[in-house]
């Protein structure tokens, strides 16, 4: 083995850099002893982790050396393709590998390069960036999506977070604030972005009184850390974020109207006949009322405007009716208010199962804590600045957004923030990773400093892929095989590519190419995106040619696979930008800035080579890499904050054929200077630099306000509409589109109106600390850990229920869905959960031939899940993740 | 999970450790008893034969099975040069002296014609003490080394020395029995051998007394408890042990006592009575071996269980990737 | 010996003049949310083979619905001062150094897994023979060769194994493994007898309990409150 035999020089060296187990992408420095990896420590150096590592990071050296990764390219021979089918793998060489592929390839783009489709792993996250959207470019697809992301990673977290907070999810500034509500996510308390760094800051917040208030059906380890855990039925979250916002401002009348008036579209004025914003004649702008001046004013006229807090504005109408050109409107905040008012403390009873009373006790704990009015002084760059001090905070994600409710879930749940003005100042809810920054001295890169639109709304500098959260795109006819083109929303289409009506949805849409060639990056998503059926009869085995860069012969390989590579894993490569964009994991609060990278702790062993070269390889051979190196420079300036000097530009004429290492290099000695390249970072693995304090607490120093009335989603339920009807293939979306409006509201789950009462229990999903996703259960470390734990491989269900249902711990039973799906499992009894409820960990259950550790082990909650319309949100398309189902007795 | 499955108990001892613990009893049991009877002078009795003779090899084969057990067994001598220290060290010198002691006394006995002259009686008076003293330190220690196993709470009882004990002048008590009644049967063997059936029966009557107050005490608190509800789950145990084990070889004694005219009786029930008795002794250590469990921790008011993983999880060899 | 002594002067908060320190870890179960990368840490950094924990996680849960918690507890070997496991040990393999860390000696060990028994807090591994974590059969991976031999060599088969504070790490003046992973910060290590160090004033501020103190073990490993 390359290990072994490498010559042995007495060595051992700790090298720095990121973690790749999940995609926090923690600084970490791995052991090197003549020539064998043997330890890893968290990274003191790179604010991703400051020292601290996760049981995953920690057991990687298994993942680098395990007997069963995939070492050699492989073909399939078996032409037949799908689930349990033996591919009958055989060995190739990398030149036959390369031949098959780039042919296949040239095939496609003569057919039409868009039958190219792109499918990632969330998990390698800042791998994506460059190879993936590089090729993309280059061979021009439009085609990509990234496993489970539409189901369940964060369409409607990320879209929501994005118009909100410019970053892709929220967090509480654990640093200084007093009281949060947690709904359904493990933020600092193992899973999430920034995960073990979030764990530091969450200790350190409970060991000086912060309070969490876990909203979550089991005791999770946020719960059980938790000042008061809120048993909730699950997808009920919307209703009852709703019912807080109610509660504030309708029961104890608690709103922060500073806030309120300079820093929403609360002031705004609507007008009632079609609910759009009044707007001035002349400049076009939306209108707000000046309670001084008592007349209408422009959004941004300086008498009304307070871009710091220190600014002195007039008033201006949050309530109340004005008349502007004869037409009488409402400041939109005045429509919130009473729009909310029908979420009473007990219809959020009936819906969450939350009692009333806990309800408007909760609101009041909540709006007390934010302590409106008061205010600290910060020390910013430009001297002492006073900011609104909200120690308050709602966060949440994939729990409380994995359903058909989720856009407006998700919304309501960080509107409870910004009714108290906790957003992005001291103590309050943080957009996360950490958006906002004026970049390195240096260079000024990256830059990310938010802006406004001319209305006056929060746009990203700065995002996760090419097209901002905000504004909207314009629904244009569709060329996407998802239709994603079509619904400015979503991030991904799940329900339109897992249909069984996809082809026909193609044709009535007038694409006129079909799904070609699949390169898989990562991706197991036959086991992460839903039921495993579903995905691979409806969506993938649509593909003439799927190749695939994988560790191991996973499910998604053997079901479906022609060729697969053998990637190095992230000991073995480089990775030019990990912590960046920033908006994605980058730690939040005051600590420093740090864009950490990876290189390669050993050679790659036996076969395997690096995603980003080979895909610069394809694309030298195939002649395109002239526009993939082109793809690269349009994309770096959104993700990472500034246009490339001339001189570290990719040569796009095709000329030069850049090694991935250079193309490395490029990108980071652009964003700080020659004399910190490549080299320079592989000395701590990261480079840091302090952060502004006018940065971490930005939103009283940002000219932008963010929307609490969604005046623009009328527009595209216009458009929307409009565009299918030219198709006439409303047929195919039969939807709740009356969605696409303005305020905020619940709406259940199949879930809450399955009517069958066989089905009497509500089945989930959490995230178990020494697992990510399904590419963990292969390591025996991790593997050992889980069966160290009661319940990682288990159905967690009440004592009580089971008794009820002749169940005993340990039994094996089958969780069955009205649609016929079900799944096996074995049942640990507890006290934990909510008496309805049943708990399931990880991505688990795996029955793969090629990863034997994992096979069997835990619970494939996937089947489960069900990828038709009634379980997709209308208005983000993300999956509902929560089933009702019913439990019975097998044999183990 | 699988209740066999339960992290709490310990794995490490088991049948080696029974074994030694089993045969360290009927050695120094039937030594007691042999060197008993010589010192009250019937002397002839094959009975005080065999109660000599068994001592050294059922002691010197139980420490081969503790060495078996043993990770590291050439390191055992190193056990020895430390006495005061542990009970086992302790234990290997009582267990040593015992048995050259009985080996002295048993070869000088039978081949030597020691006994006849008075110097030699006394001699051997002095040997059969010494070495009743060390066959009761025998019988004893097989209980004290568990009753000192802090981490075991159903083990550290004062009551299972004395469960021990007994059961193992019970045991040794009966080998003498089967070997007599094997070996030599016949008319003239069933006069001695009904007293001893008579005595055997009392010595196991103690020990029905000795094992019901070591369990009952058990019970009365929660760690040694889960150990006890363990124990009389196992089918071995109520059944192998107590009944089978105590309560028939009891009842046969009895009836071989009463039975006094039907030479052939003997010839059944004794033997049956007796194996029966042996086999019984040797579960009896094995199931208050394996039922040892650990005692349960507790902070902050919680209760802190080891879960042991279910059997069905362990990984199974799978297809490699093509090389 | 006296290296760890001076390190650990140096390293772990004690007062500068030489003196030997009394090593104890503090676990702060408010912060710790069982995240088991102690127990990962602990297997990496000691090589441990499968089925032995030097560092283990317990998992405890108290009340009916929905009056429920959850808590973790993190184990290791206690350090005791009076080792109940010392005073079983035959062979005078288990010893208690001079800075009050409980090891073994394994070479003197002969596996009678007497102190195993004798452990009232089951801190204490023996495996017979060293197994791979792969099923048997497959080449062993280098990772695996080397956690062999440092396994081996450090620790053994047929042995008693256990918990040693990381001697070694803390001899570099390191922490221990398990320390260092903790991303809650809830594992402390340090000096006892040094008043001023973080140990003595958690201990003594959050008022330290040890673990079933009935047993009489006196641990050197202190708990504070989980709520
Ligand atoms: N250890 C670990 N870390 C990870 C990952 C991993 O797999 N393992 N994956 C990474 C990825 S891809 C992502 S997207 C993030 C996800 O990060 P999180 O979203 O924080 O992870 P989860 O643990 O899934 O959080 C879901 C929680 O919500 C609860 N829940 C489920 N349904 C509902 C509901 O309807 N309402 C409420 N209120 N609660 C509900 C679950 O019990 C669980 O406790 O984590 C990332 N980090
Ligand atoms: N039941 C359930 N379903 C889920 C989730 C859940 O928690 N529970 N999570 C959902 C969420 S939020 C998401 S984001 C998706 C994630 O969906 P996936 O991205 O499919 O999830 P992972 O299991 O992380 O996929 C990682 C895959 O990439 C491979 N891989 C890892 N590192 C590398 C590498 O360096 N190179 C290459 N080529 N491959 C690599 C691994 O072998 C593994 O097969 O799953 C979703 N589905
Ligand atoms: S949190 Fe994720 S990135 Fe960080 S150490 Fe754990 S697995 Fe690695
Ligand atoms: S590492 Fe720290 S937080 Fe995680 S389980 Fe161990 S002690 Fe608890
Ligand atoms: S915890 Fe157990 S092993 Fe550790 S010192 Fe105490 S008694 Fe010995
Ligand atoms: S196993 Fe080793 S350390 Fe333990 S008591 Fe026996 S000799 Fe001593
Ligand atoms: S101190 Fe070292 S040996 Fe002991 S538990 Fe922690 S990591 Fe393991
Ligand atoms: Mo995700």
């Amino acid at each position: 083995m390359t290990a072994t035999t490498q010559d042995r020089i007495e060595e051992d060296l700790w090298i720095p850099t990121s973690c790749g187990q999940c995609y926090c992408m923690c600084g970490i420095n791995v052991r090197r002893q003549d020539g064998v990896i043997t330890e890893v420590e968290g990274n003191p150096d790179a604010p991703t982790g400051r020292g601290s590592i996760c049981p995953k990071g920690l057991a990687s050296p298994h993942l680098l050396y395990d007997p069963y990764r995939l070492n050699y390219p492989v073909k399939r021979t078996n032409p037949e393709k799908g689930l349990g089918i033996d591919p009958g793998w055989e060995r190739i060489s990398w030149e036959e590998a390369m031949d098959i592929i780039v042919e296949k390839l040239k095939e496609c783009r003569d057919r039409d390069p868009r039958g190219a489709y792109f499918q990632a792993t969330t998990t390698q996250a800042s791998e994506i960036r460059f190879g993936v959207i590089g090729f993309m470019k280059g061979f021009g697809t439009p085609n990509y999506w990234v496993s489970g992301g539409g189901l369940h990673c964060g369409n409607g977290a990320h879209f929501m977070n994005g118009i909100m907070h410019v970053a892709w999810s929220i967090i509480p500034d654990f640093a200084n604030c007093n009281y949060a509500l947690n709904f359904g996510c493990s933020k600092g308390h193992g899973a999430g972005h920034v995960a073990v760094q979030n764990a530091t800051q969450a200790a350190d917040a409970r060991a000086r009184g912060f309070k969490n208030i876990v909203f979550d059906p089991f005791q999770s380890a946020q719960a059980s850390k938790g000042h008061e855990w809120v048993p909730i039925k699950v997808g009920t979250d919307g209703a009852m974020a709703l019912g807080l916002v109610n509660s504030l401002l309708n029961e104890h009348g608690i709103y922060d109207a500073e806030y309120l008036m300079y820093k929403t579209n609360g002031p705004y004025l609507i007008r009632p006949s079609d609910g759009r914003y009044m707007r001035d004649g002349v400049t076009g702008k939306p209108l707000v009322w000046d309670l001084a001046d008592n007349c209408p004013k422009v959004h941004n006229d300086p008498s009304v405007t307070r871009v710091e807090y220190e600014d002195v504005a007039h008033e201006v109408a949050l309530t109340g009716r004005y008349t502007v050109d004869g037409v009488e409107c409402t400041p939109s905040f005045e429509l919130l208010k009473e729009h909310v008012k029908r979420y009473t403390p007990e219809y959020v009873e009936e819906a969450t199962g939350v009692p009333a009373a806990s309800v408007s006790r909760i609101a009041k704990e909540f709006g007390e804590a934010a302590e409106i009015g008061s205010t600290v002084t910060i020390e910013t760059s430009r001297g002492p600045k006073k900011v609104p001090r909200r120690p308050v905070a709602t966060h949440f994600f994939r729990g409380a957004q994995g359903h058909v409710n989720s856009g407006w879930t998700c919304l309501s749940i960080d509107m409870v923030n910004h009714m108290v003005g906790a957003a992005d100042t001291f103590g309050s809810a943080f957009g996360l990773g950490a958006a906002v920054g004026s970049g390195y001295e240096g260079t000024g890169k990256p830059y990310q400093i938010p802006y406004p639109c001319p209305d006056g709304l929060l746009m990203a500098k700065t995002w996760v892929y090419d097209h901002v959260p905000y504004p909207m795109r314009e629904p244009k006819p569709p060329t996407r095989l998802d239709l994603h083109d079509m619904f400015p929303t979503s991030i991904y289409n799940a329900f339109t590519i897992t249909s069984p009506r996809w082809f026909e949805m193609l044709e009535r849409f007038k694409i006129p190419y079909e799904p070609d060639v699949m390169i898989n990056f990562g991706s197991n998503s036959v086991m992460t995106m839903g039921n495993a059926e579903a995905v691979t009869e409806n969506f993938l085995k649509k593909f003439k040619f799927i190749f695939s860069f994988q560790l191991h012969l996973t499910e998604f390989e053997e079901a479906v696979a022609d060729v697969v590579l053998p990637d190095t894993c992230f000991l073995e490569r480089y990775t030019p930008a990990v912590s960046f964009p920033s908006t994605f994991s980058h730690p939040q609060g005051e600590d420093d800035w740090g864009w950490t990278i990876r290189q390669p702790v050993i050679e790659p062993l036996f076969e395997r080579r690096d995603f980003n070269q080979v895909m610069i390889d394809i694309s030298e051979r195939l002649g395109i890499h002239g526009n993939y190196f082109k793809g690269l420079n349009d994309s770096i300036p959104i993700r990472y904050g500034g246009e490339m000097e001339e001189k570290n530009k990719l040569i796009e004429d095709g000329s030069v054929v850049h090694t991935w290492e250079d193309v490395c290099d490029r990108l980071i000695r652009d964003r700080f200077g020659d004399e910190h390249g490549l080299e320079h970072l592989k000395e701590r693995g990261v480079f840091t630099w302090p952060k502004k304090k006018e940065d971490v607490y930005w939103k009283w120093f940002n000219p932008s306000r963010v929307p609490i009335y969604f005046e623009y989603f009328i527009d595209s339920r216009e458009k929307i509409t409009k565009l299918w009807d030219e198709y006439d293939g409303k047929d195919f979306f039969d939807l709740d589109w009356s969605r696409f409006k303005a305020l905020a509201d619940w709406y259940p789950c199949p879930t809450h109106t399955e009517t069958d009462p066989a089905y009497d229990m509500h089945a989930f999903y959490w995230r178990a600390v020494m697992h990510c996703n399904s590419m963990t259960q292969q390591n025996p470390y991790l593997d050992e850990v889980s069966q160290e734990d009661p319940y990682v491989y288990a159905i967690q269900i009440h004592a009580d229920t089971a008794k009820e249902k002749g169940l005993a711990d340990g039994d094996w039973v089958w969780m069955e869905n009205p649609q016929g799906h079900r799944v096996k499992g074995w049942i640990a009894l507890t006290e934990g959960i909510e008496p309805h409820h049943l708990a399931v960990a990880a991505v688990a259950g795996h029955w793969g031939n090629y990863m034997p550790i994992a096979k069997g082990k835990g619970v494939f909650f996937n089947d489960l899940v069900e990828m038709d319309l009634p379980h997709t949100d209308p208005l983000t398309f993300n999956q509902d993740i929560c089933c009702r189902v019913k439990i019975y007795k097998a044999d183990s | 999970m699988n209740p066999e499955a339960n992290g709490q108990m310990q794995r490490e001892w088991g049948w080696w450790i029974a074994i030694y613990l089993f045969l360290g009893g009927i050695g120094g049991g039937a030594y007691t008893i042999g060197a008993t009877n010589w010192l009250i002078g019937d002397g002839a009795e094959a009975s005080t034969a065999l109660g000599l003779w068994i001592g050294f090899p059922a002691l010197a084969i139980g420490s081969i099975c503790l060495l078996a057990d043993l990770g590291s067994p050439t390191r055992a001598i190193l056990a020895g040069m430390r006495p005061g220290t542990s009970w086992m060290a302790r234990g290997f010198w009582i267990i040593s002296i015992f048995m050259i002691l009985a080996f002295v006394h048993f070869v000088l006995h039978l081949f030597t014609g020691a006994s006849e002259t008075a110097g030699g009686q006394s001699l051997l008076n002095i040997i059969a003490v010494a070495g009743i003293v060390f066959a009761v330190g025998t019988m004893a220690y097989t209980g004290i080394l568990l009753s000192t196993s802090k981490g075991i709470p159903f083990w550290r009882s004062g009551a299972v020395p004395v469960v021990f004990v007994v059961s193992a002048l019970v045991t040794g008590h009966f080998t003498i029995m089967l070997g007599m009644a094997l070996g030599f049967g016949g008319q003239e063997m069933t006069e001695p051998l009904r007293i001893m059936a008579l005595e055997a029966a009392v010595l196991v009557a103690l020990e029905v007394l000795a094992i019901v107050f070591f369990l009952q005490a058990a019970f009365a608190h929660p760690d040694p408890r889960e150990s006890a509800e363990r124990i009389l789950r196992r089918r071995s145990f109520v059944v192998g042990y107590f009944l089978l084990g105590l309560a028939v070889p009891l009842v046969l004694m009895i009836l071989a006592y009463r039975s006094a005219a039907v030479a052939g009786g003997y010839l059944t029930t004794i033997p049956l009575g007796a194996a029966l008795g042996l086999v019984g002794g040797l579960i009896l250590r094995q199931s208050v071996l394996v039922c040892g469990a650990l005692p349960t921790l507790n902070m902050g008011g919680f209760e802190f269980r080891r879960i042991a993983r279910p059997k069905e999880l362990k990984p199974g060899i799978g297809l490699m990737p093509p090389t | 010996m006296s290296d760890v002594m001076v390190d650990a002067t140096v390293n772990h908060g004690s007062t500068v003049e030489m003196r030997m320190p009394r090593y104890g870890m503090v676990i702060d179960l408010k912060r710790c949310y069982g995240c088991y990368a102690c127990v990962m840490a602990c297997k990496t950094a000691n090589h441990t083979p499968p089925g032995v924990f030097w560092a283990r996680l317990l998992k405890g849960e108290m009340g009916k619905f929905p009056n429920t918690v959850r808590q973790s507890l993190p184990v290791l070997c206690m350090q005791c001062e009076e080792p109940s496991c010392l005073e079983v040990c035959p062979t005078g393999a288990t010893v208690k150094l001079d800075d009050g860390v409980v090891i073994v000696e394994k070479d003197k060990c002969m596996g009678c897994k007497y102190c195993m028994m004798a452990c009232p807090y089951g801190a204490r591994y023996s495996v017979e023979k060293w197994e791979s974590y792969f099923p048997d059969g497959l080449p062993l991976s280098p990772y695996e060769e080397f956690t062999k031999k440092a396994w081996e060599e450090k620790s053994g088969v047929g042995v008693a194994t256990k918990c040693d504070f990381c001697r070694d790490r803390v001899a570099d003046g390191k922490d221990p493994a398990c320390v260092d992973a903790c991303p809650a910060n809830a594992r402390i290590f340090g000096d006892l007898d040094d008043p001023d160090s973080e140990v003595s004033w958690l201990i003594k501020t959050y008022r330290g309990e040890v673990l079933n103190p009935e047993f009489g073990n006196k641990p050197k490993v202190y708990y504070l409150p989980p709520r």
